[in-house]
């Protein structure tokens, strides 16, 4: 049984995928809703967002996820027929569309997150199938665009209509008039060899005879018009019914292939991309990162034996220029995690067009987002502020459009989301309206503060847990946790900051600025003299519960952290306190865990007081010489917005047995 | 010519800052020990997002630690690349200050200060007494530890 392995396999590659083409499709349903504002057709975009369907619902197969695969064959469907109709989206289908796209995003986003994905919309499948190709439709498409004379038009059943309507095989729909003659016929020209020729080059939907009045053009009083599928040139057509170039009449033009296996012309392949997920790209810092600890230990080496009296000036050199080598490769592996700002905002314009629309107000968008990259784990992270602010602008900060009129500005409200790089560490992102501003008295009102003096003092106020701005939550801004989120995210869990800029009448402006990339790791965090610590997974090697019986002490000497063994298998691997080793208050109850690394190759074991569980926390490094101890990383928000140290346990074990080695010595 | 200095007290006496060094105070309820780190540094909190050493004035200059109270503060200073916090017992006050009107702090002082007191200056009638930031928050201690 090839179950869940091979989907969880898939589904990594999926994720990716499907992000990928959900975000292309957005952007093309916004191209193909401004096309239809001025009634254009959109030919390309709905090509390419009948592509995108096409693989998602491919790949959804794939992985075996039902919802998303009907989801994607009506969609699929509907935009099937525009394209067969040049890019002619119908003006009501564009609504279902999007929703159904949201509907698959949503269903997208809980297979990443492992939740249930929701079973299918049944009316919102509905409502697409019912635009989808009616059995007549593209016949009556073709009546409607394929000029013929009533005598031949009259004489073509709903089939021939839908044949000449076309199918997106490259061909196009022509008509060739043949006027059978005895002297034609002397040349071997009749209407049966001219069926066979054409026949050869084409597709003959139908021969429709017309009676004309016998003069010198139709000796016979009779023409048979031919209605041909072809791909083959005019000239090959005239040659073969024996008639000028220009009796090949076209009635439709060719219709563009559709090969949906066909790649994208802009896809990654052809630019020299290769898309990586992160997590490779993780693994690789990871292997960096023993690099870097096996040339610390060649430097030692280098030093033990300068000092034993050694020359190692040529081996110093070597050592320096390998410290070199390991920077850069570190910042060549950083620089490979960065995405473009664009693609983190790409998918702006689509919320703020729905918001716009659920809200009854005009907005119109620039979006800016420049040259500037990010690490993708921050994007990851900021992204979900961005919407966060985008939502509060749309819904506090734009006027309903006659109220806005009232107010002597344009009917559309103007929002501007912007990035640059601010310098080589720092992003700065914009969010910026010329809505009413922040009613900053109302505000301190509602919670019961007193009005903010200044700007930043306002900030702090709207961050305020629970605070919201309205009676009754709005459908798009929720209730007022947002800010309090957006302010934890970038501030206290990137290490960012944000300005506000508003004033009343005018409009407001939120300034993010955050770090260009962050270091995240999956941590274990614990107890320990009443503390709370990180420490990395990946320098974990086992966690162990501590029993009384499986520990032995050694003797050790006065004034140092107290040394016992634990029993560990069969085998005594050294155990220390890690509250001693650190001067904390001890926690009262009793000891439970030790957590094992191993230092060059001998496990060592600290004792703590209790795991408190396993995530992902971003690390900040402690960068004052005050702060910068051994053992001590860097810190972290565990989310009480009180820094908590991220621990390497290794080098605190190597720092332990130095120091007693220095006593003995 | 006056320029704004904040002040903040510690065990009853009073210091000053230029006003032009400090980023910000805060209120102070507490910090993140480090251990290892001097005994004058009460640990790391966060301020604004970001994560700042806080420097205990009192066990810097020779007292007894307090604990916390709602009037204690941090005045956040910038020296040079380093962002610290200094714990204070209250600081709530900017007042006007000559620069022409510092006077070197007496001899006795200085020295007993351990060179932390760099000058005295009159704030109204007040004595208080300016502080040498970069040996205050000195780290000439780590190394030796």
């Amino acid at each position: 049984m090839s179950g869940p392995v091979d989907l969880a396999q898939f589904l990594g590659g999926f994720l990716v995928e499907a992000d990928e083409n959900l975000r292309l499709a957005g952007r093309n349903m916004l191209s193909v809703e401004h096309d239809l504002k001025q009634g254009l057709p959109s030919p390309r975009a709905v090509r390419d967002l009948y592509r995108s369907m096409h693989t998602i619902k491919g790949l959804a197969a794939m992985v075996g996820v039902e919802p998303i695969v009907e989801l994607a064959h009506a969609m699929e469907a509907v935009l099937r027929d525009a394209d067969r109709r040049g890019g002619r989206l119908p003006a009501n289908a564009l609504e279902g569309l999007l929703a159904a796209l949201r509907a698959i995003e949503e269903r997208v986003a809980a297979l990443a997150r492992g939740a249930t994905v929701a079973e299918a919309p049944r009316p919102l499948l509905e409502r697409l199938s019912d635009l989808g190709p009616l059995p007549g439709q593209p016949a009556a498409a073709a009546r409607a665009s394929i000029d013929l004379p009533a005598e031949i038009a009259g004489k073509l059943g709903e089939s021939e209509w839908t044949q000449l309507a076309g199918s997106g095989d490259g061909r196009r729909a022509v008509r060739i008039d043949f006027i059978p003659s005895t002297a034609r016929a002397a040349e071997g020209l009749t209407i049966t060899g001219v069926r066979e020729r054409i026949g050869a080059l084409g597709e003959i939907v139908k021969v429709v005879p017309l009676s004309r009045p016998a003069d010198a053009q139709t000796p016979g009083g009779l023409v048979f018009a031919l209605l041909v599928l072809t791909a083959a040139p005019d000239e090959a057509l005239a040659g073969a019914a024996g008639v000028r170039v220009e009796e090949v009449r076209l009635l439709r033009p060719a219709s563009p292939v559709v090969a949906a296996e066909e790649p994208l012309e802009d896809s990654g392949a052809s630019r020299g991309v290769v898309r990586v997920d992160v997590s490779r790209l993780d693994d690789a810092l990871e292997k960096l990162s023993a690099l870097v600890v096996t040339r610390f230990r060649l430097g030692r080496a280098v030093a033990e034996l300068a000092a034993a009296g050694a020359d190692v000036r040529a081996l110093q050199q070597i050592v320096l220029e390998n410290g070199r080598q390991l920077r850069d490769l570190r910042g060549a592996i950083m620089r490979a995690r960065m995405i473009r700002a664009r693609e983190m905002l790409e998918r702006v314009p689509l919320l703020v067009r729905g918001l716009a629309r659920s809200t009854s107000k005009e907005v119109v968008l620039d979006l800016d987002a420049g040259k500037a990259e990010l690490d993708k784990a921050v994007a990851e992270r900021v992204f979900p502020a961005i919407v966060h602010l985008v939502r509060n602008a749309v819904d506090h900060g734009a006027e309903p459009p006659a109220e806005r009129e009232r107010a002597g500005k344009p009917r559309a409200a103007a929002l501007r989301v912007s990035c640059f790089e601010r310098s080589s560490t720092q992003l700065e992102l914009t969010i910026e309206d010329d809505g009413p501003g922040i009613d900053a008295e109302a505000l301190a009102r509602r919670a019961g503060r007193e009005v903010p003096g200044n700007e930043e003092a306002l900030l702090a106020l709207l961050t305020v847990p629970g605070l919201t701005t309205r009676d009754a939550a709005t459908a798009t801004s929720g209730r007022g946790l947002g800010m309090n989120i957006v302010k934890r995210t970038i501030v206290d869990d990137l290490g960012g900051e944000i300005v506000l800029r508003t004033a009343r009448g005018r409009g407001t402006t939120f300034v993010l600025r955050i770090p260009l990339s962050i270091t995240i790791i999956d941590a274990f965090s614990f107890r320990c003299g009443q503390q709370p610590f990180v420490v990395p997974v990946a320098l974990v090697e086992e966690i162990v519960e501590v029993n009384p019986t499986d520990i032995t002490r050694a003797p050790s000497g006065p004034g140092r952290a107290e040394l016992r063994m634990l029993d560990r298998r069969g085998a005594a691997v050294p155990l220390v306190n890690l509250e001693s080793v650190f001067h904390l208050e001890p926690e009262a109850g009793a000891r439970r865990k030790a957590i094992v690394v191993r230092r060059n190759g001998q496990p060592f074991a600290f004792e703590v007081d209790q795991m408190l569980g396993q995530q992902e926390v971003v690390v900040r490094p402690l960068q004052d010489p005050l702060v910068r101890r051994p053992g001590i990383v860097g810190s972290t928000d565990l989310g009480n917005g009180q820094p908590t140290l991220v621990l390497d346990l290794i080098s605190l074990a190597h720092n332990l047995s130095r120091r007693r080695g220095d006593v003995r010595a | 010519m006056s320029l704004l200095h904040v002040l903040f007290k510690v065990a009853g006496a009073e210091y000053a800052l230029p006003y032009s060094g400090v980023l910000l105070m805060e209120s102070y309820t507490g910090s993140t020990r480090v251990p290892g780190a001097p005994p004058h540094v009460a640990g790391l909190m966060q301020v604004r997002g970001r994560v700042l050493p806080v420097i205990d004035l009192r066990v810097r200059f020779g007292l007894e630690r307090q604990p916390v109270t709602p009037d204690s503060r941090v005045v956040v200073v910038q020296a040079g690349p380093r962002a610290l916090a200094l714990l204070a017992d209250s600081a709530r006050e900017v007042v006007k200050i000559d620069p022409e009107s510092y006077r070197p702090a007496p001899e006795m002082v200085a020295e007993s200060g351990q060179g932390f007191v760099k000058s005295v200056a009159h704030a109204g009638s007040r004595l208080v007494m300016l502080i040498d930031l970069d040996k205050v928050i000195g780290e000439e201690r780590i190394h030796g530890s």
